[in-house]
């Protein structure tokens, strides 16, 4: 009896080992769902290494970032969902919320060869490995076949490669960076909430008053993300055209631009207008005294409108202005762009039966119609602007439409050229820079060699 | 018949071989074969997650010269060690007193078992924003309790000079109640005559635990030592949560923090592979030290 149950839990152990082991196939090829793990990869591994069998319809392999947390998670199930009812093709949905995780798995997968046929991800440095690679393939030569492919969008603003300067992704919907304000602060200082036309030297009167009247300035957190104060206190030295020009050493002019912004960071500290606690608190307690009314601006991206919306009962207390400006810098310009879009990869392209799928499928999801629904209050590259229904967004979203449309000019994010590695130096050093532990200029330096070996 | 069957089945080792094999062969693939491809990784550029190596580091030892001069590990491994000591002594310490009490009361028992144990079913995340709001400078529950009390000022309980302890004081509580249980299920095994001969010969209530109870929960209390010392060896979650990237300033790395924060955060994937190897090598260290100063012994 003993031996007769050994055997047959020996037996069910090899068949659930066996099970384990099998892929997962057929009918799950065909379903279109968000998957936000490794599994998804997978299947869409597995997906790709089955021949085309015939050419209608077909299969596309897609992997977005629109998945989870993300705002258009919905709208992008909802669009492939009448994309595949329209065309008859199919989606292989391999999208995942947008983590290390989820870009390592990207990375990997071009790595191993089972790289999706569609893909929307970054068009940054995170986009290095598989562009110096060749596996995705350029919009210039994508239009030599198809010559209205994207020509809804502003070239200029697709986000070209840090690789080559070439553009090899749609974008979607963009980003910008704004002044965040909390009015009923101002309004209990007894200071004016900044226009375009306040200058730096007016805003750090504003903050001086702000903070005489009891209250914090700035919510920010220097331990964990000073990135946009960088980002526009380097901007104040510089341009729209140049604030995207890498310095090639700190003494040359942009280096010299980081050094002085940089600096700007360490007087903002050391006047006090950010949280006493900025060098120990997260950017979750920060953003928090913002919320609460006890601290003033806060500069963020869009993504941020959704943030506060949520955090607050009263959304019409904020606002949304420019970051006053200095020097060459006019407060009327902006950071922002498109970091995210819409890839082929090479795989695909070179597959006679995807190819044209492919290029209907992204012409699908990136035209005027569908980039508006994404976008919203976000910037993009079409050549017409978006057309969105004002009446159906809050206050704060509207100033944020307002802002960019009055931007008189926009340079995106530079440290999105800098990668994580590179930028701990600056980034992380923010604390021990500001209480002159260390020095600016070598800080600046050091990112720099770091940025250079990873060129090499 | 019967005997023989069951001796036949005790005799052919061949089952069990078969059992053993799936689990041995789950560690080679996830584990062994990871493990060595991680000391070679060390010595290799990998500049992002999922991305294969750009080639050999020049020289191939860099990330373990730089693993020297690293401040930032030093910290790492001075923190780590005030780590263990909290865990000895708090942790271990707290637990066994609680567990010498709870065993000396008569009712209750069951409550306080209970009580002290749940901690461990709460989530290290959700321990850590609990505890993050306890200690948060602008309003949280301790500013608030000392502006109570007249406190004029706001403590930054985060900052340099007391973020270590306001670290360890969650890491310290939430396992108490985990030695709790062991020891306290290693007194009960502790056979009620000996005390009541111990109390027939006029032993005070302290000398039934100097004589009775801790000598024979010796073995117990090297077994917790053991899981105590390897546990903070590993812990990241709750430090993670309440000072992501070593804040402030720094200052409270942990090496399994650290590690996580060049995998995953800075993308330096070599120097986080050698640090890696570096919390190995201190685990094996630390266990052979850990074992034989908890040896147990035979009675």
């Amino acid at each position: 009896m003993k031996k007769m149950i050994a055997m047959l839990l020996t037996g069910a152990m090899v068949l659930s080992l066996t099970a384990c082991g099998n892929s997962p196939s057929g009918s799950a090829s065909a379903e279109s769902s968000s998957q936000s793990g490794d599994d998804a990869s997978e299947d869409a591994g597995a997906e790709e290494s089955a021949p085309a069998e015939s050419s209608n319809p077909v299969t596309l392999n897609v992997t977005t970032t629109f998945a989870g947390e993300d705002t258009n998670a919905q709208n992008y199930q909802d669009a492939i969902a009448a994309w595949q009812d329209e065309t008859g093709n199919k989606i292989n949905d391999a999208s995942g919320s947008s983590s290390e995780t989820f870009k390592a798995r990207v990375i990997s997968d071009f790595e191993m060869g089972s790289e999706p046929d569609v893909l929307f991800y970054f068009n940054g440095v995170d986009s290095n490995p598989f562009v110096e690679a060749g596996k995705v393939v350029s919009i210039d030569e994508i239009r030599q076949t198809y010559p209205d492919y994207a020509t809804n969008m502003k070239d200029g603003m697709m986000g070209a490669s840090p690789v080559d300067g070439k553009n090899y992704s749609v974008p979607v919907n963009g980003y910008w960076e704004g002044l965040f304000v909390n009015k009923a602060a101002c309004e209990a200082a007894g200071v004016e909430i900044p226009t375009a036309d306040t200058t730096w030297d007016e805003f750090m009167d504003i903050c001086q008053k702000i903070k005489d009247a009891g209250y914090t300035p700035i919510a920010a957190s220097f331990a964990e993300i000073p990135h946009y104060w960088f980002e526009f206190c380097i901007y104040n030295y510089l341009t729209p055209a140049t604030h995207n020009i890498l310095p090639e050493s700190a003494d040359d002019e942009h280096g010299q631009a980081w050094v002085n912004g940089i600096g700007d960071m360490k007087t903002l500290y050391e006047k006090g207008f950010l949280p006493e606690n900025t060098l120990s608190a997260t950017d979750g307690e920060t953003f928090q005294l913002f919320i609460d009314g006890k601290a003033a601006f806060l500069i963020d991206g869009s993504w941020k409108v959704g943030g506060i919306e949520g955090a607050t009962d009263d959304v019409d207390n904020f606002t949304v202005t420019y970051v006053p400006g200095k020097g060459s810098r006019k407060s009327t310009d902006i950071i922002g762009g498109l970091s995210s879009g819409w890839y082929i990869t090479k795989k695909a392209w070179d597959d006679p039966e995807k190819q044209k799928t492919c290029v209907e499928f992204i012409s699908y999801m990136t035209s005027d119609e569908m980039v508006s629904k994404f976008a919203s209050v976000s910037a993009t590259a079409l050549n017409n602007g978006t057309q969105v229904d004002k009446s159906q967004l809050s206050s704060l979203a509207v100033a944020g439409l307002d802002m960019v449309a009055g931007a008189t000019g926009m340079a995106g994010a530079v440290q999105d050229q800098v990668t994580q590695e590179a930028r701990v130096p600056v980034f992380n050093g923010m604390p021990d820079i500001v209480t002159g532990k260390a020095d600016i200029k070598e800080a600046v330096e050091e990112l720099l060699k770091l940025v250079a070996e990873g060129q090499q | 018949m019967v005997i023989s069957m069951s001796s036949n089945i005790y005799k052919n080792k061949k089952p069990i071989i078969f059992f053993l094999v799936p689990a041995f062969a789950f560690l080679v693939i996830f584990l062994y074969y990871p493990f060595l491809q991680n000391i070679l990784n060390s010595f290799k550029v990998i500049n992002n997650l999922g991305s294969s190596a750009k080639g050999w580091n020049e020289p191939w030892y860099t990330n373990y010269v730089e693993l020297c001069k690293d401040e930032n590990i030093r910290a790492a491994l001075v923190n780590t060690l005030k780590m263990i000591a909290a865990t000895i002594i708090g942790q271990l310490g707290i637990a066994i007193m609680l567990a010498l009490m709870v065993d000396n009361i008569s009712k209750g028992q069951k409550f306080f078992r209970t009580v002290y144990f749940f901690p461990i079913v709460i989530a290290a995340t959700a321990l850590g924003l609990l505890f993050n709001l306890v200690f948060l400078y602008d309003k949280g529950m301790l500013n608030q309790l000392r502006e109570l009390f007249g406190a004029a000022k706001l403590i930054d309980f985060k900052d340099n000079k007391y973020a270590m302890l306001t670290m360890m004081i969650p890491v310290t509580w939430q396992y108490v109640g985990f030695y709790f249980i062991i020891l306290i299920t290693g007194l009960n095994n502790i056979s009620d005559d000996l005390y009541e001969a111990a109390t027939i010969d006029g032993a005070s209530r302290l000398q039934r635990v100097r004589y009775i109870s801790l000598p024979l929960l010796h073995n117990v209390i090297c077994t917790c030592g053991v899981l105590a010392v390897t546990g903070a060896l590993k812990v990241f979650d709750l430090p993670w949560i309440m000072f992501p990237k070593g804040m402030p300033s720094n200052s409270t790395w942990l090496t399994g923090t650290y590690m996580y924060y060049h995998a995953f955060e800075s993308h330096n994937v070599d120097y986080s592979s050698a640090i890696s190897v570096l919390i190995v090598i201190l685990g094996v260290i630390t266990a052979k030290i850990v074992n034989t100063i908890f040896r147990e012994k035979d009675y």
